[in-house]
């Protein structure tokens, strides 16, 4: 399974703080974007960023293997 | 002593922070700090609380990097780091950064760098309650 995390504004479109996606063979990045795009497109406006496994990932071709913990992120405002 | 990059809830004390700063060198000539804190007041709607929410493992890992990138790129002597997650009313801090150098351009010109890189590296939110409601903020310049 891949550990999906939402926070702040992201999870006040999602509705949830989490979810898992049952992790297939060849998944990138960018095929758990589009997935999670289409269920949450309202949330998706939002997100500028993404993380695996806490750093940061700008390639959204990586691979994600079994277990990853995977983050969409919208603009941060801390400070 | 306590660690020189820490998000916890509770205020921070700007004389302990100063004082485990300069405990690092006694060559220190110059240390600049910002303390960031909450505003009663944002575009145009009174604000009663700030509350935030963060993806701590990550946000404390990006802290500590931008620590060690500031003494690195200004050849400091020593910074510290020290963010609050919880809700805050106004006049509350929320966020302390310092720099200690050798001299004060550099101890200035880190702390600056070091508030506007937290505010693009590290993922914290802040989230500005109104008579309104509720609303997460993009990040100010």
């Amino acid at each position: 399974m891949i550990n999906v995390l939402f926070f702040g504004p992201v999870v006040e479109r999602t509705g949830i703080r989490d979810c898992q996606i049952p992790c297939v063979e060849g998944m990138t990045l960018q095929s758990l974007r589009d997935l999670l795009a289409a269920r949450y497109p309202h949330a998706f406006e939002i997100v500028c960023f993404c993380a695996v496994n806490g750093q940061q990932v700008r390639d959204l071709s990586v691979e994600l293997v079994d277990g990853s913990e995977v983050t969409f992120m919208a603009k941060f405002s801390g400070g | 002593m306590k660690d020189a990059v820490r998000i916890q809830q509770d205020d921070f004390s700007q004389d302990e922070e100063i004082t485990a700063l300069k405990a690092g060198s006694l060559r220190m000539g110059g240390i600049a700090t910002f303390v960031g804190c909450a505003r009663d007041f944002s575009e145009g709607r009174a604000v009663s609380q700030i509350s935030f929410d963060a993806y701590g493992s990550m946000a404390l890992s990006e802290m500590n990097q931008l620590r060690l990138d500031a003494i690195e790129k200004y050849s400091l002597l020593d910074a510290r780091i020290v963010h609050r997650l919880c809700t805050v009313t106004a006049g509350e801090n929320i966020v302390f950064i310092a720099a200690g150098a050798e001299h004060r351009v550099a101890a200035l010109d880190a702390c600056r760098w070091m508030i506007d890189e937290l505010k693009v590296r590290v993922p914290i939110w802040k989230k500005e309650v109104t008579p309104e409601g509720g609303a997460w903020l993009t990040s100010h310049p």
